[in-house]
């Protein structure tokens, strides 16, 4: 069966989903629900004291989605980590989707930051997921580290622009060891399957779901566009790829 | 207006300033001489399916003999991509083996004395509906240089007559005029192959004592003509064993690059003749003749440069060796040949061309290409479609 | 009069402090099933939410999940 495995643990589904943006607790839970996703983000916020506010746990079924926290927010290590820490008090999971931001503008990782805070992490028992910049050399240090996948943006968070670092994934996911979740910037059904027939192992959506005029809709479409774009990756599309993949030998006839 | 400094130079002087009609032969072989491992593996890891001539250069070098694996397999996923996974299956008919030329290495020559048969227009369908009810829709017309017999007039004729039969009808003549290529596509005829034999001059003039076939430069120009004229496909070559393969094929390559970049609207094509046995010529006078594995090596490094470009397999070469072949870039082989005029209907036992080496039948040829994972084409264009 | 700085900002309790952190967050109103809170830099676990004791000045960060990707 083609399952995703990360961190020892399989699921069918290779299509993460991301909670932010959404109109609604409700039209959240039902875009979840049509995505057929079996991992959900959720970020850490300060309560609202003054005011009375929905509880997003209570809209995702934990028996059916694992809960991935993330540290959006941190502008650092140091918060980060504190936040991963949070959310493991929170929920007793120890999967975190390591973010460090520290500009506001694009959101783009720091890549100094998530690397200390991965190492850090990774010592103190956590399944770490980081989100990076399509950077290659940067996906090898981390998997060094020890964490369970790499999350290279395909373009700028809610840029909906695609894959823009197309060169750069595609070396990332030739050289990995470990899942390579393309996470960021996927703006279209068409990006994700893309993503997939790239080689990609799974993809992250939020914006792209949760702006959507009909996010259970676009979840679903979602849904199936990641499913063909592994089938086709798997059927094997003929690529001129920058190396020969390793079939039957065709001159071996010259030898004989 | 555009000055001389703009315009492209003809074919002739490509050649020449690029010393590969010949003159330049020591460099070349000099500088094949030298190319490096490293330089292969450079080359290799570019996007294929680009003509630059240092890169097709590298690619016919000795050095590159110890990548044809790494060759034959990016060759191969290319052709796939875009050809498909398909084999396009023609068949030739010989019309006629009088020949007023005498080139050395060709059993039709006029200085052999044997019967000479050539083929009304009526026989000619006899032996097209044999070749069709194998199942072929793409014909190739082969005459010798019998230009008293096999004119422009009975070939336009024989074309139109067999247009209702197949959808795809070329030729493989003598060169002619341009006037007279655009007779032939009026008739129905999409294609001309036509093998500059060999680009070394003095080769050429060695091979070609005598008869029309002896100037190279009406040779040379001929696919300009043929271009201009009209017809789709341009099919290139050089008789294989004539002068040293690898700068034979640069010679080869900057004509097809020649010819694409001025006549967007055709297709090239290579085929890959060899010297084969033929009656009355004998292997011993030839000192450039071709192993396997130099042929896998020319046909894939062609492969690697143009995508797009047709790769042609005739019968001249072994079937177990065509087996190997069809993975490696060809795009289009014949079956079940007869070089004989009359050979199909086997009325009469006229002398060859060349030794056919695959006796396969059309069935067994297009077994063995569905066995390889690939679809035989046997016919490809409708030109219904486009109401010529 | 006693205060504790509460997500960033000073609140001061002219009644007094409530006595745990699970008092704290009745007064406030906050379900503690979702909340994770943190005092003075320290996690405190949910069990512990009703032994916890709060003190003047402390600085406490009440988190809880919301949307996110």
């Amino acid at each position: 069966m083609d399952e995703l495995i990360i961190a020892g643990r399989s699921f069918n589904s290779r299509l993460l989903v991301g909670t932010g943006k959404f109109a609604s607790c409700e039209l959240m839970a039902e875009a979840i629900a049509c995505s057929g996703t079996e991992i959900v983000t959720v970020a850490l916020r300060r309560v609202d004291i003054e005011n009375e506010n929905d509880d997003i746990l209570s809209a995702i079924d934990r028996s059916k989605y694992l809960l991935l926290p993330n540290t959006s927010g941190a502008r650092d290590a140091e918060e980060a980590v504190r936040l991963a820490k949070l959310a493991r008090a929170a929920t007793g999971i120890n999967w975190v989707k390591l973010e460090v931001t520290p500009d506001p503008y694009y959101l783009l990782p720091d890549p100094v930051e998530t690397l200390k805070a991965a190492e850090i992490l990774v010592k103190d028992d956590f399944v770490v997921l980081p989100y990076i910049n399509a950077d290659p050399i940067l996906a090898k240090k981390l998997e060094d580290a020890g964490t369970a996948t790499v999350m290279p943006l395909a373009s700028p968070i809610g840029s909906n622009q695609g894959l823009k670092a197309r060169a750069a994934l595609e070396i990332i996911i030739e050289q990995a060891n470990v899942p390579v979740v393309i996470d960021a910037g996927l703006g279209l059904p068409s990006h994700a399957a893309d993503a997939m027939e790239m080689g990609a192992d799974a993809v992250l959506i939020n914006t792209a779901i949760a702006t959507a005029n009909d996010p259970p809709a676009m979840a679903e479409a979602f849904k199936l566009a990641v499913e063909a774009g592994r089938t086709a990756y798997k059927s094997g599309p003929p690529s001129a790829g920058r190396k020969a993949s390793a079939s039957s030998p065709l001159t071996g006839f010259l030898r004989e | 207006m555009v000055g001389p400094s703009k315009q492209r130079a003809d074919i002739k002087t490509i050649l020449t300033d690029k010393g590969l009609d010949g003159c330049g032969r020591d460099i070349w072989t000099k500088r094949l001489g030298e190319i490096t491992p490293a330089e292969v593996e450079w080359v290799l890891s570019r996007s294929p399916g680009y003509y630059v001539l240092d890169r097709l250069l590298i690619l016919v070098s000795p050095a590159a003999e110890n990548y044809l694996e790494q060759m034959a397999q990016l060759a191969h996923q290319l052709t796939i991509q875009r050809f498909g996974r398909t084999i396009r299956l023609y068949a030739p008919l010989y019309l006629s083996n009088y020949c007023t030329n005498s080139c050395l290495y060709c059993g039709f020559n006029r200085q052999h004395k044997f019967e000479r048969t050539r083929l009304t227009i009526d026989r000619a369908l006899e032996e097209a509906e044999v070749i069709a009810s194998e199942g072929f829709r793409d014909i190739l017309l082969v005459s010798s240089e019998d230009r008293k017999f096999i004119t422009v007039d009975y070939l336009a004729e024989l074309a139109g007559k067999l247009r209702d039969r197949f959808s795809s009808i070329s030729v493989e003549i003598y060169q002619m005029s341009q006037a007279e290529y655009a007779k032939l596509f009026k008739a129905g005829i999409e294609g001309v192959t036509l093998y500059q034999e060999t680009y070394d001059r003095s080769a050429y003039r060695h091979y070609h004592p005598g008869g029309p076939k002896s100037d190279y430069d009406d040779r040379l120009n001929a696919p300009d003509r043929i271009a201009a004229a009209g017809m789709r496909q341009i099919g290139l070559g050089v008789l294989l064993g004539l002068a040293d393969w690898r700068t034979e094929t640069l010679a080869l390559a900057e004509h097809a690059h020649y010819l694409i970049k001025r006549y967007w609207q055709s297709q090239v094509s290579f085929s890959f003749p060899r010297l084969r046995p033929a009656h009355e010529v004998e292997g011993s006078q030839f000192s450039h003749l071709l192993s396997d594995k130099n042929l896998v090596q020319m046909i894939t490094a062609l492969r690697l440069c143009f995508a797009d470009v047709g790769l042609v397999l005739s019968t001249r070469e072994r079937a177990a060796l065509r087996d190997h072949l069809i993975k490696l870039g060809i795009t289009k082989m014949s079956a079940g040949s007869k070089t004989n005029p009359g050979g199909y209907s086997g009325r009469n036992r006229a002398v060859e061309q060349f030794e056919i080496d695959d006796n396969r039948s059309p069935a067994e040829v297009a077994a063995v290409i569905k066995k390889a994972g690939l679809e035989p084409v046997w016919k490809d264009w409708d030109t219904a479609f486009i109401g010529i | 009069m006693e205060t504790l700085k509460i997500n960033g900002i000073d609140r001061q309790f002219p009644a007094g402090l409530p006595q745990t952190l699970a008092q704290l967050l009745k007064q406030l109103n906050i379900n503690e099933a979702t909340v994770v809170a943190e005092i003075d830099g320290k996690i405190i676990e949910r069990q512990n939410f009703a032994q916890t004791k709060v003190s003047n000045s402390q600085i406490v960060e009440l988190i809880r999940f919301a949307g996110g990707g």
